[in-house]
């Protein structure tokens, strides 16, 4: 007897409760929907010409001092990706900073978000490490901190000097489109992808020229004007991920 | 047996929790090298890096599935006879929960931030709901077993109060059933969606996942708890088992391996259709390679064909000891499905080169820590249920005044 009553009355509580809770939901995917919209005047976006690339890998080095990174983790590889002619070709692989980002997807805490410029960001206050985002990338770029990092950084200083503080033990990290760089030069009335100081160190570090960064909203910015020249792709572009670095491809006539 | 009057003896009961004792130590320095040293102690990589902690957490997950199919049989459908049986699954669901979490605890890289899974909410996240069913559903099996620790009779000698406080909690029953069907069911089958929505994992990337982690969880749950119930009910005096109970129990267990057969076939059938890269890689890996003891042995022939024969065939179920080996093959074949589908996804990683977009193969073998670790997680849960069959009458299908009078005499006054 008595547990029927407790039963209908604890019924209604519940579905009000439950009713409750879906719509907080929903109101906090609102939230997420805005936070995620475009309302920034930049739409920043990363070139490479594989045509330039030459594989040396100064890119990596200098993100790897710009960024503190440990030598056993890259956030910018280079890889061999097959032959022109008789010339290799490399693919130097940042962060793609999808604007549909399986990570940001993901990520259970928040700890990646996309900022709406479009840098795919990563919370490392926030991160509790679970890894989902790992598996979520289908670009690898994504590195756990296994170990504490505590020796000396091998690439400081002779490919610059750390501007970011160094990531825990026990967190995922990742290429930031060094928004930091970005953040500093915008705020000194500079323009990243021209102005050397507001460029992601790898862009910088180039000795070929093969890595051009800018604002795809600016139709002058060197990104906008290389997509306009010449035929580009994205990596795993059947994903639907819409990545906003771009390849410009090595072809036999341009080997030369 | 336990006879101690006299001197000191050595009894079965005490070597069992000794050896236990001793594998739960081992976990224990383990876990201090974990938290100490960090996951780089374990054979984990950034392209494996779920790994055998993972198992055993999805594994102790599914081996709860008892508690609310019970819960929902007795207080829903009305099923009342098998109450004690709901009884035991839900202590198993109790343990096997706190099982999870301790293995969480070990394989999240910042252990000391676990909370900020309840505090910074990303609803999107598969693995937010799955949190949130965790806590909540944790939540309602304490809730749910409070009554067994308030029937204990050392509890109610000792502190009587404190003990009808927590049986009265039995009231609410029903309630808690009709919440844990829903946390549970969404619990079990989200974290197949935890694999299933990675679009960068071709073989997990299939809406199936979470149909067949909700099948096989039904399946193992209450083998296990039939299990526990039978070994309790040959090995001590303390259990009292009804035969006929367990017996229709098996019976259903054997038709729900028939309908999760039925699902895996369709499951495994569509994937071979046509070639796709990654997925194909990852079918030929659980049927033809490195996996494929486990997926053929394992999986389907000892984990869930032969079972369902013996458990279907009347003749066959009422052996006991044959039953009990065929619950034990579908305890280990709900493992081994966890094990292969964990392992697929990620021993096959597609590359993302132009133009050749193709399968490259990584590597993993669990690391001593992990290893021991594990084993000191599922020792830890085996001597909770041992404990709790020897002290809190956890296995007791005897119904009326047997019971009453045995279980509630010390208190009689306080808890009638």
């Amino acid at each position: 007897m008595e547990t029927k009553s407790i039963k209908r009355r604890d019924f209604l509580k519940i579905t009000a409760a439950g009713t409750a809770v879906v719509g907080g939901l929903r109101l906090a995917r609102g939230t997420a929907a805005s936070e995620t919209g475009d309302a920034s005047p930049y739409k920043w976006a990363m070139v490479i010409d594989q045509a330039k690339c030459i594989g040396c890998g100064y890119c990596t080095l200098a993100c790897r001092a710009q960024n503190d990174v440990a030598p056993q983790i890259s956030w910018n590889r280079v890889m061999e990706a097959g032959k022109a002619g008789d010339k290799t070709i490399y693919l130097p692989r940042p962060c793609m900073h999808c604007e549909n980002a399986p990570c940001v997807e993901v990520c259970m805490v928040k700890a990646s978000y996309r900022r709406p410029d479009g840098i795919v960001m990563m919370d490392y206050d926030r991160c509790i490490g679970c890894r989902y985002c790992e598996v979520a990338c289908p670009y690898s770029a994504r590195a756990f901190n296994w170990e504490e990092f505590t020796e000396p950084n091998p690439a400081v200083p002779a490919w610059g000097t750390p501007q970011v503080d160094r990531r825990p033990r026990g967190v995922v990290e990742k290429c930031s489109f060094c928004y930091h760089r970005i953040d500093r030069g915008l705020a000194l009335g500079m323009k990243p992808g021209i102005d050397v100081e507001a460029t992601p160190a790898c862009v910088v570090a180039c000795p070929v020229g093969a890595r051009m960064f800018g604002d795809l909203n600016d139709p002058e910015s060197p990104v906008s004007k290389a997509l306009a020249a010449n035929p580009s792709y994205r990596l795993r572009e059947d994903l639907g991920t819409s990545p906003r670095v771009y390849y410009l491809p090595a072809r036999e006539e341009s080997s030369t | 047996m336990t006879a101690m009057r006299g001197r000191f003896r050595i009894t079965p009961f005490m070597v069992w929790v000794g050896l236990l004792s001793v594998i739960m130590a081992s976990g224990a320095v383990a876990g201090y090298i974990v938290f100490t040293q960090g996951l780089v102690v374990t054979n984990l990589t950034d392209l494996v890096p779920w790994g055998l902690w993972i198992t055993i957490d999805l594994s102790a997950i599914a081996m709860s599935a008892g508690a609310f199919l019970l819960c929902a049989a007795v207080y829903l459908l009305g099923l009342k006879r098998f109450q004690p049986v709901a009884k035991t699954a839900t202590f198993i669901g109790l343990i096997g929960y706190s099982m999870a979490v301790l293995t969480l605890l070990l394989d999240i890289g910042r252990p000391d931030r676990f909370w900020h899974a309840l505090v910074f909410w990303n609803p999107h996240s598969l693995l937010w709901e799955v949190t949130m069913c965790v806590t909540l559903y944790f939540t309602v099996l304490m809730l749910e077993s409070a009554p067994i620790f308030g029937r204990a009779a050392w509890l109610q000698q000792r502190w009587p109060r404190l003990a009808e406080r927590l049986d009265s909690i039995h009231h609410y029953a029903p309630f808690l059933a009709i919440i844990g069907l829903g946390l549970s069911m969404l619990h079990q089958s989200s974290l197949g969606a935890t694999y299933g929505v990675l679009k960068a994992r071709p073989i997990w990337y299939r809406p199936d996942l979470s149909v067949l982690f909700m099948a096989s969880a039904i399946a193992g749950g209450p083998s296990l708890t039939v299990l526990v119930s039978r070994l309790a009910g040959r090995l001590t005096r303390h259990a009292h088992v009804d035969e006929d109970l367990l017996d229709r129990l098996t019976y259903f267990i054997g038709w729900v391996l028939v309908g999760y057969l039925y699902f895996r076939f369709w499951d495994a059938l569509s994937m071979t259709y046509t070639y796709q890269p990654g997925r194909t890689e990852g079918l030929e890996l659980l049927t033809k390679g490195r996996l494929s003891f486990n997926f053929w042995a394992g999986e389907m022939l000892l984990g869930a064909a032969i079972p369902a024969v013996i458990l279907l065939v009347p003749r066959l179920r009422r052996h006991a000891l044959l039953q009990m080996l065929a619950l034990a093959l579908v305890v280990g074949g709900v493992v081994a499905y966890r094990w292969d589908v964990n392992m697929a996804g990620q021993l096959v990683v597609l590359t993302y080169l132009p133009h050749e977009i193709s399968a490259r193969y990584t590597q993993y073998v669990p690391s001593l820590v992990e290893f021991l670790s594990g084993a000191g997680i599922v020792a830890y849960g085996v001597l909770a249920v041992t404990l709790g069959v020897r002290y809190l009458n956890l296995v007791d299908h005897r119904q009326g005044e047997a019971v009453a009078e045995e279980v509630h005499l010390p208190a009689a006054a306080a808890a009638d």
